[in-house]
């Protein structure tokens, strides 16, 4: 005589077996009392016992919340720095004929810098999930760019005009790594359907 | 294994806005059941503490993104299952646990005494099985659930599914077991 198959059993617990399967369990003792083992298993496994972690892991996550929470000030803290550093160096530059050029260019630059800033306040990448991997080059980027917003506050200062190239140069680089920050997150959300 | 999921929306809107406190109060009330799946799916009391840590860094940075539709403890519990697939499907790519667990009979390498109870009888199955199982028949997942937290098919979380419940029924009898 045939029985039912482990597939037929988890069938039937689920109501979607067959008629073969519903009317030959109805009527064999050997099947209904598998589908009754069945159910007791499931019932023990919801039984099983709790365990506790050996090991309080909460000191670690909230330690990591400190570090993330101390860099991200740190990242604005440099950022407004290098803001106020770029509006003197402006000042700076405007009144030199010779540097109405450079003076130009920076501006330009400085513009795109902030339309790649509102882009990625519109991403909002604090708010979203992120894969390892995608959090570490977000975080590699945001380290580069605030080496040069560093630099840029160092170099930026009122009597370092004589560097204006160095400037544009500095603000160019911060343009290509701020457009490869967007980028990453853009992707990402494009892959997750956000 | 009942324990009280239910946490204040104060909480929970606190949580949000940063409140560490708050954020520790969470962590202390999901910290058993997060640590109970990582543990039943990974076997590995250091592992499911590495899924536990994983897995509230991860609310931590999200939490902001939760937006109260459903239960919180769903939202958790879908973060902690992830992390513990994605540290299953790292140590598959260590070993070739099927054939660990054909070839052995399960961990270490013991055979598999004449009638064990069933939790120990859980535990020789394999990852992927145990993972099936505990989702489906203990967390509540679907076979789709299943299927599109593993990157696997439909047919895949069913196959398991019975493929363990066979191994279980047969190891709580005692077939195959030591002389």
């Amino acid at each position: 005589m045939m029985h039912c198959t482990m597939d037929d059993l988890l069938a039937l617990r689920a109501g979607e077996a067959s008629a073969w399967a519903r009317s030959h369990a109805e009527a064999c003792v050997t099947c209904r009392a598998e589908l009754d083992a069945l159910y007791q298993r499931v019932a023990q496994l919801k039984a099983l016992p709790a365990r506790r972690p050996a090991r309080d892991r909460w000191p670690v996550v909230r330690d990591a919340v400190m570090v993330g929470r101390r860099r991200r000030r740190e990242r604005w803290g440099v950022w407004s720095v290098a803001a106020a550093a770029t509006v003197a160096g402006l000042l700076v530059f405007r009144p030199f004929g010779t540097r109405q050029a450079n003076a130009a260019d920076l501006a330009s630059i400085k513009r795109e810098s902030a339309t790649l800033e509102q882009q990625l306040r519109a991403v909002d990448p604090d708010a979203r999930v992120m894969s390892g991997r995608t959090a570490a080059l977000a975080a590699a980027l945001e380290d580069r760019i605030a080496v040069i917003d560093g630099e840029l506050a160092r170099v930026g200062a009122p009597d370092a005009a004589r560097r204006a190239d160095e400037l544009v140069q500095l603000w160019q680089q911060r343009v290509d790594l701020m457009q490869d920050l967007v980028g990453v997150h853009v992707t990402r959300a494009s892959y997750v359907g956000l | 294994m009942t324990i009280s999921l239910a946490v204040p929306d104060i909480l929970v809107a606190r949580a949000k806005s940063g409140d560490l406190e708050a954020l520790e109060a969470l962590y202390r009330a999901f910290e058993t059941p997060v640590y109970n799946l990582a543990l039943r799916m990974l076997r590995s009391p250091e592992d499911a503490e590495d899924v536990l840590q994983e897995t509230f860094l991860e609310v931590v940075r999200s939490i902001k993104q939760y937006r109260a539709e459903g239960h919180l403890w769903g939202w958790i519990r879908q973060i902690a299952a992830s992390k513990a697939l994605m540290r299953i499907r790292r140590n598959q790519v260590r070993a070739t646990e099927e054939l660990h667990e054909e070839a052995a009979g399960g961990p270490g390498g013991s055979a598999i005494p004449a009638r064990i109870d069933l939790e120990r009888a859980f535990e020789r199955l394999s990852e992927t099985s145990r993972a099936v199982v505990w989702l489906h028949d203990v967390e509540g997942y679907t076979h789709e659930e299943i299927a599109e937290q593993m990157g696997k098919t439909v047919s895949f979380s069913k196959s398991q599914l019975a493929r363990a419940h066979a191994r279980l029924r047969g190891m709580l009898d005692g077939e195959g077991a030591a002389p």
